[in-house]
């Protein structure tokens, strides 16, 4: 490796020695960096190559991963016989990370809001009460939760789950979204009001657009979250029917009858990982800027 | 028997009459281990019209938590078919109807099988009734038998034949190996483990379940049966990892010599790997002697539930010849004793075997079976997980000594 | 208490002076609208939840029956739990094992690529990847990587001549801890990466160039410049990674339930285990309300040493 990079620039004249050793420290990060992020790609990409093996191969170590006796989407076939359609439980999946998006969004765009430009009483002690969220594992109110959720009427639903995502999702939210408001310069605000523009409207129109990376970070999150989360999932929905993908993938990897289908297992993690990698490239640029954003606030 | 029957086709009559005017739907719940018959019976009940069962199959190391919470927040579902030997801490728990009335009613009531009826009555009142029955055995693999020299039609008997087997298979090489256990499963070991040292004369608890007795000679020779295996290198690797994901499908698979398995285990092979050739025999003692674990499920009605007539119906079809015929011939044995026979004709030889396990099974009682035995990180399996794969004696008597400690703390904390 | 009014003014961007909040606003009531669903949520689905654990916690509460009060028995039966304590302290051991390898490791991605340059964006995207694939399925998907029948790692040790037998590393205890711990800083290390290159990239470049013409080392450069304007964001990456470690749970779940015997039960786990498993819901509150205090200290002592290093 070194031998052949390093040679031109042992040879070149002085002059050009130093912009033949930088050339060769960019060779050597380019190199590395390439060599790590193979490492940090190679599990995703065994895995949904696998996932496209034959049900002989499925359960044979995956060296190549890549099918080498046909291609074949058995696997995923498989995993149709648990319960109802894979589609069933992606359609729930979705419902609930879409929803938790949706309301982490405004709820936590109008708190940003209040806790960025207002006074009020209890301020302090409300914005500590939503941070302070943070710092409590959920899974120890987890029983209390389904006895307050049977209460409301909402337990095994969906709607419930959905609402519980959020609660998990305002402190990070929330304290995003303040530093999100705390960045707009205060002048734009005031020329709007000068301009007639309050409450609501200056926050949809004024603010929106410019605290727009922090919604579209939060929203993010959000939405990876309650589409990831499995535990709340398992102990609060206990109708087959309202599954969503983790707690349906526990139930394929317990296996039936003392037999884990392997095949079944790399096509469920493919099938629940491929959206948010697909969300997350589109997104990419103003969820890393925001998240960056807010790190450094 | 005439009586019987006729009595059994006015029944009939008279939900499919009723059934007509008001059909009602039921929802039950059944363990994974059931997904093989638990469909099958549930569609040919709602096939005949009438009343409707509505199935849900749950995770069998999810269930009880499940339900638990499930009755906690008011949607339990109306009946649900339970490991029996849950039935005890759920009877106990105030859950579940007492369904003495339904079961009296039942003019076979006392064919029904005794070890389910045992663990189904709390203090004098029937909470559950035998729904399916499932007893461990032992599995030999024909093929490889005769592939290392050994007589395929000749089990194991005690327990230095079954090290002699899994020896022999084990020097095949080329992946495959002598014997199979899910090393850290504790459901699958209570069912396997315990007949060994039941046959052998011993057993892990005394007193009505109020004391536990693991230091015994024969728990120290049953390990001593396992670690030897695993140093002979004849145990694949996987097993100390396994909690039971693997527990059917390693033999399935067809390079295990010899594995202890359960019933179930006939029906699923028959199914899935027709061209596995295999015995089956009883689980011997360390010199002769056989046991099993007479396992199943016991069908429990919840408390809250107000279609107790669907339900009733369901259970007697599940107990006709029809819905009994279902059973054994996808995984399950009769319970009810008057049918069996009718049940099991023309099924293989082998599911007779695994019938006169049922005789011989025992059932231990406690009503902290899941804390002590089951839980993933309870002492039982922590202990037998420690011990097969001890380096030396002295960590085998530790690991014993541990989970005796806190098997008897758990007990006294339960009194 | 007082710790969050004073994260306030730290809010701002650096260099800049604090803007006078509410300049002549209206009623004080107004914000509170704004944050009153969020406060709605937080405490139904939270504080009144918590303040129910709270109440459990003194009593006997099985799953199914009828609770019974027992004031402060759990508490002091909690003091002779050795396995909570053993629990606890292998949280500990991981938090520390998992804090060190993620910030390290995360600390060297983001120099690698905190300047833009061709090529840069790719590596950032490929590092960051795996973040977004969620607990659930990136331990799934290592239960069968680890797997030593099906899995990747000991056939493929195997075929590289490393070990002539299966090796199943998930049964003792070093291969199976580090393997976890690997599988986290895999799928975090991205995310600690990207809140430390946004402090290295809100150093001037002036700076640093300065540095350099006078003659400072790179190892100068990064200690005397680099290390003190990152503060910051290190001590969030801090505080998020121990309190996340601290709480683990999904990967010693699904990929050893808490095995090998159990040993790599997390705090979490176990109150999982009394709650769940053997249903001493009122036990398992007891424990959640010791860890909850545990949390709050170690969180507290964290925004104190953040504090402190800012005003010094």
């Amino acid at each position: 490796m070194s031998s052949a990079t390093m040679d031109p620039a042992v040879r070149a004249p002085v002059r050009a020695r130093g912009r033949g050793r930088i050339r060769y420290h960019r060779l050597l990060f380019h190199v590395t960096a390439v060599l790590v992020a193979l490492l940090f790609l190679a599990p995703i990409f065994w895995v949904v190559a696998a996932s496209f093996r034959t049900p002989a191969e499925s359960g044979q170590p995956p060296l190549p991963p890549w099918p080498t006796q046909g291609f074949s989407i058995d696997s995923y076939l498989r995993l149709e016989k648990f319960g109802q359609s894979i589609l069933h439980y992606s359609g729930n999946s979705l419902f609930v990370a879409v929803g938790t998006a949706a309301l982490t969004i405004v709820v936590s765009t109008l708190a940003g809001y209040g806790f960025s430009r207002f006074r009020f009483p209890l301020k302090g002690l409300v914005f500590l009460l939503i941070l302070a969220t943070i710092m409590v594992p959920f899974q120890s109110i987890l029983t209390p939760l389904f006895l307050l959720l049977a209460k409301l009427g909402l337990q095994n639903t969906l709607i419930g789950l959905v609402l519980i995502y959020t609660t998990l999702q305002l402190p990070f939210s929330v304290f995003m979204m303040r530093n999100a408001f705390d960045a707009v310069p205060r002048e734009i605000e005031e020329a709007a009001r000068i301009d007639g523009v309050k409450g609501v409207r200056m926050l949809v129109q004024v603010m929106g657009p410019l605290v727009l990376p922090g919604v579209v970070t939060v929203g993010l999150f959000a939405f990876l979250n309650a589409w990831n989360e499995f535990l709340a999932a398992l102990v609060l929905l206990t109708d087959q029917s309202k599954f969503t993908l983790p707690v349906l993938m526990t139930a394929v990897r317990s296996g039936r009858f003392g037999s884990i289908d392997w095949g079944a297992v790399q096509a469920g993690v493919t099938v629940m990982m491929i959206p948010c990698l697909i969300l997350f490239l589109i997104l990419q640029r103003s969820y890393i800027r925001g998240l960056t954003a807010g790190a450094v606030k | 028997m005439k009586i019987t029957t006729l009595t059994g086709a006015l029944i009939l009559a008279a939900i499919g009459v009723s059934g007509a005017a008001k059909a009602d739907t039921f929802t039950m719940w059944v363990r994974s281990d059931g997904s093989e018959f638990m469909p099958k019976l549930v569609e040919a009940f709602n096939a005949k019209g009438g009343d409707q069962a509505e199935l849900q199959i749950v995770p069998v190391n999810e269930l009880v938590q499940k339900y638990a919470i499930a009755a906690a927040g008011g949607s339990a579902p109306d009946a649900l078919s339970l490991d029996l030997i849950y039935t005890p801490a759920f009877a106990s728990s105030g859950q579940l109807k007492d369904i003495t009335e339904l079961a009296k009613s039942l003019p076979y009531l006392d064919q029904l099988s005794p070890a389910h009826l045992s663990v189904g009555t709390f203090e004098g009142k029937i909470y559950g009734l035998p729904f399916s029955a499932d007893a461990s055995v032992l599995l030999w693999n024909k093929d490889l038998y005769r592939k290392a020299g050994l007589d395929p039609e000749k089990g194991p008997t005690n327990w230095a034949e079954i090290r002699e087997a899994a020896a022999a298979v084990g020097a095949l090489g080329d992946n495959t190996y002598g014997f199979y256990f899910s090393g850290n499963c504790g459901g699958c070991n209570i069912f396997t483990f315990t007949p060994l040292i039941w046959a052998s004369g011993g057993d892990i608890f005394a007193d009505d379940g109020n004391k536990a007795t693991l230091d015994t000679p024969e728990m120290h020779a049953a390990i001593d049966l396992y670690r030897g295996m695993v140093k002979d290198g004849v145990v694949p690797p996987g097993a100390q990892t396994d909690t039971g994901a693997n527990f059917f499908a390693a033999f399935a698979n067809g390079n295990i010599g010899v594995t202890p398995s359960g019933s179930f285990a006939i029906g699923a092979l028959n199914n899935q790997y027709p061209d596995l050739d295999y015995g089956v025999t009883l689980l011997p003692g360390q010199d002769g002697g056989v046991s099993s674990f007479a396992g199943g499920d016991n069908f429990v009605v919840s408390e809250g539930t107000d279609k107790i007539d669907a339900i009733k119906a369901f259970l007697e079809f599940a107990y006709s010849v029809e819905g009994q015929t279902i059973l054994s011939h996808n995984g399950s044995l009769p319970v009810r004793a008057d049918v069996a026979e009718a049940a099991l004709a023309g099924l293989d030889a082998r599911y007779l075997v695994s019938a006169k396990a049922m005789t011989v099974g025992r059932t231990p009682f406690s009503i902290v079976f899941n804390d002590l035995i089951n839980s993933s990180n309870g002492p039982w399996v922590t202990m037998l997980n420690r011990a097969f794969f001890a380096k030396d004696d002295a960590e085998v008597q530790q690991a014993i000594d541990d989970g005796q400690e806190e098997m008897q703390s758990i007990i006294d904390a339960a009194r | 208490m007082t710790n969050t009014t004073e994260i306030d003014p730290a809010a701002t961007p650096a260099g800049k002076p604090p803007p006078r909040r509410r300049r002549r606003r209206g009623s004080g009531w107004e914000g509170l609208i704004y944050v009153l669903p969020a406060a709605a949520l937080v405490i139904v689905f939270f504080m009144i939840p918590l303040g129910m654990t709270i109440w459990m916690s003194l009593h006997k509460w099985p799953l199914m029956g009828k609770p019974r009060w027992i004031g402060l028995d759990n508490y002091s039966r909690m003091l002779g739990d050795r396995d909570f304590w053993g629990a606890l302290g292998f949280t500990a051991q991981y938090t520390l094992a998992a804090t060190v390898g993620l910030l390290g490791v995360a600390l060297i991605l983001a120099l690698m690529v905190e300047r833009p340059s061709r090529g840069v964006a790719l590596y950032r995207t490929a590092y960051f990847l795996p973040v977004v694939t969620g607990f659930a399925s990136a331990s799934l998907l290592w239960a069968w990587l680890s797997n030593v029948d099906s899995g990747l790692f000991s056939p493929l040790a195997q075929m590289l001549g490393l070990t002539a037998q299966p090796v199943n590393i998930l049964a003792t205890f070093g291969p199976a801890f580090w393997s976890v711990t690997i599988m986290v800083v895999w799928k975090m290390a991205g995310f600690y990466m990207v809140i430390l290159m946004s402090g290295l990239q809100s150093i001037p470049t002036d700076y640093i160039e300065a540095a350099r013409i006078d003659g400072a080392k790179a190892h100068q450069r990064f200690r005397y410049i680099t290390l003190p304007l990152v503060r910051r964001p290190f001590a969030l990456a801090l505080i998020l990674c121990v309190s996340g470690s601290m709480l683990a749970f999904d990967q010693f779940y699904i990929i050893l339930s808490g095995g090998p015997q159990n040993r790599t039960v997390t705090a979490v786990y176990y109150i999982f285990n009394e709650s769940f498993v053997s249903f001493r819901l009122g036990y398992g509150s007891a424990l959640s309300v010791v860890l909850l205090a545990i949390l709050m200290v170690l969180s507290a002592i964290q925004l104190r040493l953040l504090r402190d290093r800012r005003e010094s």
